[in-house]
């Protein structure tokens, strides 16, 4: 096996003549947690739906765990679908074994699997109970112990967080940092950031079918300038002479603060003129853009908006 | 794990998923018993209506206006000729008449009775009968003119007339030896295939459905390829037809344990060409073939439906596809060297009919083995087809393309 988990290049999807996904590469390097971030309809789905081998690409190559063909990876992969989907009629612990029994883990193994799982995760009440019977959230975290009780060396997940609570979210995501704790690649899809924000290792951000970044968080982040808030000992008007020009006051008229963008040299210049001037320091913050600031920069607020 | 095993597996595990989420449920033992159901059904209203019948037939007479002298000759002829007939096939009993003064008149009015309903009333001399007859009595009426002859010929030869000893002996005409070629198992073995998978193939029309309604389509097609989904799905089913023919084979089995033994004499002399180990097993293989070909099939054209309407929809040409292939496989037992014969036995959807019906009809064992690989090659062709054109329709995705259509990034 390589020391990528999963590898994509130049991954083209073409659904009659629209090019839904557009020469999409991916590396996804063993054991981490990646996140893939779009607007709705960027391609984050059909990008992950042929990494899988559901669909087949109409341009590019992938390969999964070091398998050329994602078939011959399968039994290694775990997948959550958007679409959540699972058998009304079957028990919750038969369903997490089933899902276990299509990766190729014996039926016993999994009924019994699923039973811990069931426990850890605060519904071992309901291994016995029919799907039907579940709540969506419960039903919605069955299916996602159905996609690890074979302890896949890949788990990928389609917006794993949708339609999930906030206290199943937080399980949700301990259940994904408890994955990579145990050594598995973790591949997921969100549009919220701040999941993404907290969990990912790296990150790759698709908008109209392309890869529009890749990288740590702190790399999309840094793409940004960071905002400095100030505060003068002695406010007045006069104190905008000494900072930049992109510089605002903060608040309604008359508010002591200010706040600019980090200037590219560095912030020093700024604080010695201002102690030159006078003006003293009675705070400074300075606040750097979340993902969320830099992912709007990266996609773009029309296509945010297109998207929407 | 090769990949070969690993397809087992999991086409197994498709199976086994739908086998028993069909079996466990409460629905299935009324498809179980359904048969028994309808057939008590049936039983009573047909006893109901066959006990109305039968009393119009204990009324129901055929009328001789003859002679008092020629009435007893009559009578004994008819003792002798009503031997002859199958219990439901006899003439209605015979009422003789004295002649009134217009035995025309009086025939006439045997039809407008209140004791009995003539069938066909017979009047005028022996030698020259007129016979009258209404509705479906026609051939009464001949039975009527018959009649009259033997009267008329016991009457002439009296004690002459020559006894006749008949020794009967049930001759088992050799293996094979069919005369045309044609052999009365053949027609069983078509009609018993065709019977068993006009109810069970069927059923495998709307089980994509489920997987689409549920989304689980896709928890599916993520672990495993769509082609081992259809094929678990149908072997899934085909495990279901096997407990349902298993149950009712020993039912029937029992029952025909308890047949009058001049009916089993009659079954047991019915003996196919290729003998009948062999052929039992050729039946069990072509039943087989004949639900995966025809489930494969109606499985990739009702995992396009999109919704039980559509599903419910295709229900009627599916029966018609299977009544043709029915009539198609029963003429080619009808006429074994014909090229409707080569024709049906070529013919992927018609070939387990007809096949079997060779089996009954011809020894050599080897077309057969030539005709269930031929068969088992169209089953992969169908399930193939019908999970491509699932994928394209469901999934919304083709195959990939070739390379020279690829598209490159732009």
């Amino acid at each position: 096996m390589t020391d990528a988990a999963v590898s994509a290049s130049g991954l083209v999807k073409l659904f009659g003549d629209r090019r839904v996904v557009d020469g999409v590469d991916l590396l996804v390097p063993a054991g981490a947690i990646y996140g893939v971030l779009g607007p709705n309809g960027a391609g984050k789905t059909t990008t992950l739906r042929m990494l899988l081998g559901i669909i087949e690409p109409d341009g590019g190559s992938r390969s999964l765990l070091g398998e050329a063909h994602p078939r011959d990876a399968s039994d290694r992969v775990g997948y959550l679908p958007e679409e959540r989907g699972l058998y009304p009629a079957m028990k919750a612990k038969e369903a997490i074994a089933f899902m276990g029994a299509l990766r190729g883990l014996a039926w016993a193994t999994g009924r019994r699997r699923a039973v811990q799982l069931l426990e850890r995760a605060g519904l071992g009440h309901a291994a016995d109970t029919k799907i039907r019977k579940l709540s969506k959230g419960m039903a919605q975290l069955v299916q996602l112990l159905g996609s690890v009780v074979h302890e896949p060396d890949l788990l990928v997940l389609d917006e794993p967080f949708s339609g999930l609570d906030p206290v199943n979210q937080e399980r949700l995501e301990a259940l994904i940092l408890a994955e990579r704790d145990r050594g598995a690649t973790v591949l997921f899809s969100t549009h919220v950031m701040a999941h993404a924000e907290r969990l990912c290792d790296r990150l790759a951000i698709i908008s109209g079918g392309k890869r529009r970044f890749e990288g740590t968080v702190n790399d999309a982040r840094g793409m940004l300038p960071a905002r400095v808030h100030y505060t003068p000992q002695r406010p007045g008007a006069e104190v905008a002479v000494a900072l930049p020009h992109d510089a605002r006051p903060e608040g309604t008229a008359g508010a002591a603060g200010w706040h600019f963008e980090m200037p590219p040299e560095g912030i020093e210049q700024v604080l010695v003129r201002l102690i030159e001037a006078g003006h003293g320091i009675a705070g400074l913050s300075i606040e750097r853009p979340g993902l969320h600031e830099a992912f709007v920069q990266i996609v773009g607020r029309d296509a945010l908006e297109a998207a929407q | 794990m090769s990949r070969f095993r690993r397809t087992v597996r999991q086409t197994m595990t498709i199976a086994r998923r739908d086998f028993v989420a069909t079996v466990f449920t409460p629905i299935f033992l009324l498809f179980l018993f359904a048969p028994m159901i309808f057939g008590a059904i049936g039983g009573t209203v047909g006893g109901l209506s066959a006990s109305s019948m039968a009393g119009n037939k204990d009324r129901a007479r055929v009328v001789a206006i003859v002679a008092p002298e020629h009435a007893r000759a009559m009578a004994d002829a008819d003792t002798r000729l009503r031997a002859v007939f199958r219990r439901d096939e006899t003439p209605p009993l015979l009422t003789t008449l004295a002649p009134a003064a217009d035995p025309a008149e009086q025939a006439r009015e045997a039809f407008a009775a209140k004791d009995f309903e003539a069938s066909a009333v017979l009047y005028g001399p022996l030698d020259r009968p007129i016979v009258l007859y209404s509705g479906l009595g026609s051939r009464t009426a001949d039975y009527l003119g018959v009649l009259a002859g033997q009267t008329l010929a016991a009457e002439k030869l009296g004690s002459a007339l020559p006894a006749v000893s008949v020794t009967k002996t049930r001759f088992t005409r050799p293996r094979g030896a069919a005369p045309n070629g044609r052999n009365p198992s053949a027609f069983f073995a078509v009609f018993g295939i065709f019977f068993l998978t006009l109810f069970l193939s069927g059923q495998v029309v709307g089980t994509m459905a489920e997987e689409r309604s549920n989304k689980v389509v896709e928890v599916l097609a993520a672990a495993v390829p769509l082609e081992s989904v259809f094929l678990g799905k149908l072997l899934g089913m085909f495990g279901v037809a096997v407990l349902f023919v298993a149950f009712w084979g020993t039912i029937v089995g029992n029952i025909g344990a308890l047949m009058p033994p001049s009916l089993a004499r009659e079954l047991g002399s019915v003996a196919p060409a290729t003998g009948t180990p062999a052929f039992g097993i050729l039946f069990a293989c072509y039943f087989t073939t004949a639900y995966l070909l025809l489930g494969s099939v109606f499985l990739g054209v009702g995992a396009q439906a999109t919704t039980m309407r559509e599903i419910q929809l295709l229900s009627l040409p599916i029966t018609f596809g299977q009544m043709a292939m029915f009539g198609l496989s029963a003429a080619a037992v009808a006429q074994p060297d014909s090229w409707i014969a080569t024709f049906a036995e070529v013919f992927p959807l018609s070939s387990p009919f007809a096949m079997a019906g060779r089996a009954a009809n011809r020894a050599e064992i080897w077309p057969h083995l030539l005709a269930i690989g031929w068969q088992l090659l169209w089953v992969g062709l169908f399930i193939t087809v019908g999970a491509r054109l699932f994928r394209r329709g469901v999934l919304q995705s083709g195959s990939a393309r070739p390379w020279w259509k690829r598209a490159p990034a732009s």
